[in-house]
């Protein structure tokens, strides 16, 4: 079998259990108040010019929720139900059945976009229209597939830490600033912007914005950063999962939760 | 014909706290035949688990080998995976929210089964294990013994020919564990191997065509079930039913009698030196007209007991 025949099996998986986890639709219900809290807040300061952050920085909060709280628990929750052992005694590598499923709920996690827009468009009467549709849809695009080797990513950090729940309830607010989600990266301080620079959602978020305004020079280059940036957390993902099966079957660990 | 399962020399340590270094296989040498079903008993903590681990591929041995029909278990662990199905019994391992075929679809598509073949052999497991009714139930409604049997299903899913079981009945209801039994024997039938690891004697005796006891890693006996008893020597037995307690005590002093053992409902056991103290039992018994006495070896709980010893909770 091919490993996107694989990755297809697992996605079917998460999407079976997705259905029927209430919990992965928690993202969902927070979308559209955040939305209206930010649009309130916007247009109260008669900020016209910045109402597509207000309407895109929940989406890529959804985005990021569903990588970091949901997706980044996936290899977690396989140790403590006790499915570990039979995963990866299978004859496939146990990461692309991760990667398959984390794809799964990032999926559903960008659902979060349409949500807002439909509560700019229908509760503020303020639909927000795109400049430039092509680039959005593939700024979109690209952004997603960041989400799901950053997701990848952080399943594996986090089975590995000792500290799991720390680093999952910590993860959240820094990366909305570095991410120049709730503020644009130009609006940091100088010394921020290289750390901005390897989050993979400041350079959506620029184009997001940009393809919202009209305003997407050098957007290939962007595209490019977070494709980079989707491939290494990716890879780094992959690889940090096939040295923590290995470090189990070496230490007997397999069975611990 | 290469065997099912070879081990040479198997050795496995952990380092716990401490550093401190548990030795949970020590220099075991083991082998189990094509088509044998081959009991691995012993009490926890013995290094069942462990050799079942190291041998399904999720645990890398401290030292020595092992193969599979053949296929070293480190060297070749790929091959290996395709070849062996692991059950473990238990409450877990399954995804509780999804029904018992989506269990299994899922396991198909992880042995690289297209989705017909994964249908065709989900289904027809199902009803093999009585599951057919509950075949579109959420498994978190299943009973431990329900998903007994979804476990054993999803190990038979692509077909190995090696099948480890560890626990299988555990949990099971007597009716369930007979059937369970009539199906490992009917698997057998169709060419597989079994290594199962129980702590069911029973089960062992009625099921298993060799059995191997180990304690603390290292093998303590391998043999047929029937004739494990002589692990204890020679040493014989006759059953008596209630045969009151003015023969007891001669009994007790009969020559070749090493000792006896009162059971339930007033039964008698009167284990012997051997044969010819045996002989001498049955004669003494004749004589006084007690025509119901039966000659045996010891059960394979009995050498299970003495081998293990007194050890109570511990472990």
């Amino acid at each position: 079998m091919s490993a996107l025949r694989l990755l297809w099996q697992a996605v079917r998986l998460q999407a079976a259990l997705s259905r029927r986890s209430p919990e992965h639709a928690l993202v969902l219900l927070i979308a559209p108040m955040q939305t209206t809290t930010l649009l309130a807040l916007t247009l109260a300061a008669h900020r016209a010019d910045v109402v597509a952050n207000a309407v895109l920085a929940p989406g890529l909060i959804g985005l990021w929720v569903a990588s970091l709280d949901y997706a980044g628990r996936i290899v977690t929750e396989d140790r403590w139900a006790g499915r570990f052992a039979a995963l990866i005694a299978a004859p496939v590598p146990f990461g692309l059945v991760v990667a398959g499923r984390v794809a799964t709920v990032v999926l559903v996690g960008t659902a979060a976009f349409a949500e807002s827009w439909l509560v700019a468009a229908l509760g503020f009467g303020r639909p927000l229209t795109v400049a430039e549709p092509g680039t959005f849809a593939i700024a979109v695009a690209v952004t997603c597939l960041a989400a799901i080797g950053t997701a990848t990513l952080l399943s594996a950090v986090f089975v590995v830490s000792r500290a799991r729940d720390v680093l999952q309830n910590s993860l959240g607010y820094p990366f909305y600033i570095l991410g120049g989600i709730l503020v644009p990266v130009a609006a940091l301080p100088g010394w921020l912007h290289p750390f901005s620079r390897v989050v993979f959602l400041s350079w959506s978020a620029d184009l997001l914005r940009g393809a919202v305004h009209g305003d997407t020079r050098g957007w290939p280059w962007a595209v490019l950063a977070v494709l980079a940036l989707s491939a290494a957390s990716m890879a780094a993902g992959l690889w940090l999962t096939r040295r923590y099966v290995d470090r189990t079957r070496r230490e007997g660990t397999v069975g611990f939760s | 014909m290469e065997p099912a399962v070879h081990t040479r020399g198997l050795r496995r340590t952990y380092t716990r706290r401490r550093r401190a270094t548990v030795v949970a296989l020590d220099d075991l040498t083991l082998t189990v035949a094509q088509n044998e079903i081959h009991g691995l008993l012993g009490p926890n903590g013995a290094g069942k688990t462990t050799l079942v681990e190291i041998l399904s591929t999720v645990l890398l041995p401290s030292a020595g080998t092992a193969r599979v029909l053949g296929r070293d278990v480190v060297a070749d662990a790929g091959a290996v995976r395709s070849l062996v199905g692991l059950v473990l019994g238990g409450d877990r391992g399954l995804y509780d929210r999804l029904t018992a075929r989506r269990n299994l679809l899922f396991w198909g598509a992880l042995y690289r089964l297209d989705g017909r073949t994964a249908r065709a052999r989900a289904d027809a497991l199902l009803e093999r294990v009585g599951l057919g009714d509950r075949a579109g139930d959420p498994v978190e409604g299943f009973s431990r013994g329900m998903r007994q049997r979804l476990h054993l299903a999803r190990g038979l899913l692509h077909e190995p020919r090696v099948l480890f079981l560890d626990e299988p009945t555990s949990g099971l209801d007597p009716v369930a564990a007979a059937a369970f039994r009539g199906l490992v024997r009917d698997l057998r039938a169709e060419g597989r191997t079994f290594l199962l690891a129980t702590h069911d004697m029973d089960e062992a005796a009625a099921l298993c065509d060799r059995v191997t006891l180990i304690d603390r890693g290292r093998m303590l006996l391998t043999g047929d079930p029937a004739s494990a008893g002589r692990f204890l020597g020679d040493g014989e037995c006759v059953d008596l039913d209630d045969p009151g307690p003015a023969l007891t005590g001669p009994l007790e002093l009969l020559p070749g009698v090493t000792g006896v053992e009162h059971r339930d409902g007033g039964a008698l056991r009167v284990h012997t030196a051997g044969r010819d103290a045996t002989r001498r039992v049955l004669a003494w018994l004749l004589d006084r007209d007690v025509l119901t006495a039966r000659r045996g070896r010891p059960t394979l709980e009995e050498v299970y007991l003495r081998a293990i010893g007194d050890r109570g909770m511990r472990v």
